[in-house]
């Protein structure tokens, strides 16, 4: 599904990312753990394609294509998802109306076809109620006045609406609450399937007793300093970074 | 005043402009040829207005007109699509030019008018109406005073008259086309009671020199939506000058959208007779290319308790220029007055240009005033969160713009009305998502 090869990132002209590698198969839920300024969520923005991160070497193939040479939109089209760590409020769109506008620009773009109102309400509704997302909150302007809870369900709605092939997580249990997060955790779950593959970056342990990992990486320094399978989390809880950031410098 | 010193201040601009307004469409001997004259003689003397005068700050018109005389061929462009989707309101529609007044309304209900202006510039509605010592006060006498140009050289117009208590359901569409220099007015009058929507748009040719006053009179609890469209060529000069003056308990509700023109200035004059009246002056521009659009509000609160809201909301790509000057003036005996003014602008280009200036100017103590004004540009991490979700940039970006402006759309209490303003403002994004495509 995904393919990185000695990936070097920089922003504004400073190295951000030294060399990663990281391949990830259909299916497979990978976690991203480490220390602050590390470079985790620049890994994200540079897969969902932001302006700003430059690619100086290496390369990304999502399913066997070159990701680098299309755009942030033909990429979302292609199934990169990224839910952001900080969801950026949006005044005088209403989340209803994003929505719709979101899910048929990309069902167009796969050669879909738009929903009329009536099955594209449908399936909000679907979507939106085990994800305790109000109507309430479809009504007001894209993550204006929303709490952190409630951004980051309305990310997973996002996400089960779009349904993307590759979907990044960037800290999306932080600012949740022990409720919260089990239903977010939940939702993600619900998307996991055989086609469909996740990268989920958080700094606790605790997500990963819900959304089980296949594989556990630590980020360090812009470069992947170890992998391990879901018990290299439980030893991070205990020990924390000290060895890795040591290694990084 | 002697010749000389009349000469001194009419320049070349002043001179063509009185040669090419010829004579008027209609005869009219009485007071208002003794008027025409009083204000060609002002007009003369003070010359076309210019930057050394504060109001004009920013619109140099004098040169502006002066360069005018030596332009040669410009190249055109316009959208025709914001007179064909107000084709779909259905309305009285009335073709406005210098020749007259043309339109089928037979079916306006008793007490409702809607006649040219130089048929009935004796009747006592429309003398009273164009009659400006009301404004004789006036706190921006430079930018009253290109008001004199109109009335020296008046080419026609329309005047409307809604009886007591006559409520209008249909609006009534007054549609200005044409070329060339084009001095013009609209006399709206409502008494008592009375209720209206009058939309009026402006489609103007090429190099086309248009010159609007509109005066308005809203008596004791009568009620105006005003929609007004400018969509010129985009090498026309246009200037427009609205005298609104509202009685006790009077509702106006005004809206106006800027899209055409190389040079635009709008002005509004509104001004409090009457408690408890209630005045909404809002606009949005939206201008590329170097066009220039100038927005000059000032909300004279005479009397107590009345409320004004002035919302300007303007999008200016490429080296357009925007100008929003608004002021709310608070007399010591207007108590109680609600006042609010603000400006927002989005620059969606580096060589963009926003100057506004909003002031307030109080003199009563017991009142609620608030302005604002703000210049951003488009939120850039939204851009990229709306594109993240499969939206183009184009796209992402119109969304992005349309709920910026909408605020003002909102406002307009006319449901069908403010639908096709939404229309008409997402066709200016069509030709912007075409360029940005190239
Ligand atoms: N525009 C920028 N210019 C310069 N440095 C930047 C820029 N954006 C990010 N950085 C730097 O890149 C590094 C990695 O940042 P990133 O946000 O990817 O870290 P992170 O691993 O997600 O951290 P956290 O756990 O705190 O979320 C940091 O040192 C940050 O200061
Ligand atoms: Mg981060």
């Amino acid at each position: 599904m995904l393919e990185i090869k000695n990936l070097h990132v920089t922003v504004d002209g400073k190295e951000i990312l030294k060399g990663i590698d990281l391949s990830i198969g259909a299916g497979e839920v990978h976690a991203i753990m480490g220390p602050n300024g590390s470079g985790k969520s620049t890994l994200s923005y540079v897969l969902a394609g932001r302006d700003g991160y430059e690619v100086t070497q290496g390369s990304i193939l999502f399913k066997g294509e070159d990701l680098t040479a299309k755009n942030v939109e033909e990429r979302a089209a292609a199934g990169i998802f990224l839910a952001l760590q900080y969801p950026i409020e949006v005044p005088g769109v209403t989340t209803m109306t994003f929505l719709k506008t979101a899910v048929n620009a990309i069902r167009v773009a796969r050669g879909e076809g738009e929903l009329d109102a009536v099955r594209f309400l449908k399936l909000v509704r679907e979507k939106a109620k085990p994800l305790n997302v109000t109507d309430e909150m479809l009504k007001r302007a894209l993550n204006v006045g929303f709490s952190g809870g409630e951004k980051k369900r309305a990310e997973i709605l996002q996400m089960a609406l779009l349904d993307p092939a590759l979907c990044v997580l960037d800290e999306t249990d932080s600012g949740l609450d022990i409720d919260a997060l089990k239903v977010v955790s939940d939702g993600v779950n619900m998307l996991r399937s055989p086609g469909r593959s996740m990268i989920v970056i958080t700094h606790y342990q605790r997500l990963l007793d819900h959304i089980v990992p296949d594989r556990v990486h630590v980020l360090s320094g812009g470069r992947i300093v170890k992998s391990g399978d879901k018990e290299l989390a439980l030893e991070l809880e205990k020990s924390g970074y000290a060895d890795y950031a040591a290694d990084a410098a | 005043m002697t010749m000389a010193a009349r000469n001194i201040k009419t320049g070349i601009a002043e001179r063509r402009l009185i040669e090419e307004a010829g004579a008027p469409g209609f005869s009219h001997a009485g007071w208002f040829d003794k008027a025409r004259l009083a204000a060609l003689d002002s007009f003369e003397a003070a010359g076309l207005p210019h930057r050394r005068l504060e109001d004009w700050r920013y619109t140099d018109l004098r040169q502006i007109l002066e360069k005018r005389l030596t332009k040669t061929e410009e190249t055109s462009g316009r959208s025709d699509a914001p007179a064909g989707l107000l084709d779909a309101v259905d309305a009285y529609v009335a073709l406005i030019g210098a020749e007259g007044v043309e339109g089928d309304f037979s079916g306006l209900p008793e007490g409702a008018e809607i006649v040219p202006l130089g048929d009935v510039l004796d009747e006592g509605w429309v003398r009273d109406a164009m009659d400006a010592s009301v404004f004789g006060d006036t706190d921006a006498p430079q930018a009253a005073a290109i008001i004199d140009l109109n009335t020296a050289l008046l080419g026609g117009g329309v005047a409307i008259h809604i009886a007591h208590g006559v409520v209008l359901e249909k609006p009534i569409h007054l549609a200005f086309s044409g070329n060339g220099t084009r001095h013009l007015r609209s006399v709206i009058v409502l008494e008592e009671g009375a209720s209206a929507c009058v939309i009026e748009s402006h489609q103007a040719g090429a190099n086309a020199f248009s010159d609007f006053v509109s005066d308005i009179r809203l008596t004791r609890n009568a009620s105006l939506t005003r929609i007004r469209i400018q969509n010129d060529d985009r090498s026309a000069i246009h200037l427009a000058s609205d005298r609104i003056v509202l009685g006790e308990g009077a509702v106006l509700d005004g809206f106006l959208m800027t899209l055409g023109a190389a040079v635009s200035r709008n002005q509004s004059f509104v001004r409090f007779t009457g408690e408890g009246a209630r005045a909404t002056v809002n606009g949005v521009y939206a201008l590329r290319g170097s066009q220039h659009g100038d927005h000059f509000c000032l909300t004279d609160h005479a009397v107590p308790g009345c409320e004004s809201v002035t919302l300007y909301k303007g999008v200016l790509d490429d080296a357009s220029t925007g100008i929003f000057q608004g002021r709310v003036l608070v007399r010591p005996d207007a108590q109680k007055t609600d006042g609010r003014q603000a400006n927002h602008a989005l620059l969606l280009s580096r060589e963009a240009t926003m100057n506004a200036k909003p002031e307030l100017e109080i003199y009563a103590d017991d009142v609620q005033c608030a302005h604002g004004s703000t210049v951003g540009e488009l939120d850039r991490d939204a851009v990229f969160y709306l594109r993240s979700r499969g939206l183009d940039e184009a796209s992402a970006r119109q969304l992005l713009i349309s709920a910026f402006l909408d605020e003002v759309f909102e406002a307009v209490t006319h449901e069908g009305v403010r639908d096709i303003l939404r229309v008409i403002a997402s066709e200016w994004f069509v030709q912007e998502r075409s360029r940005h495509h190239e």
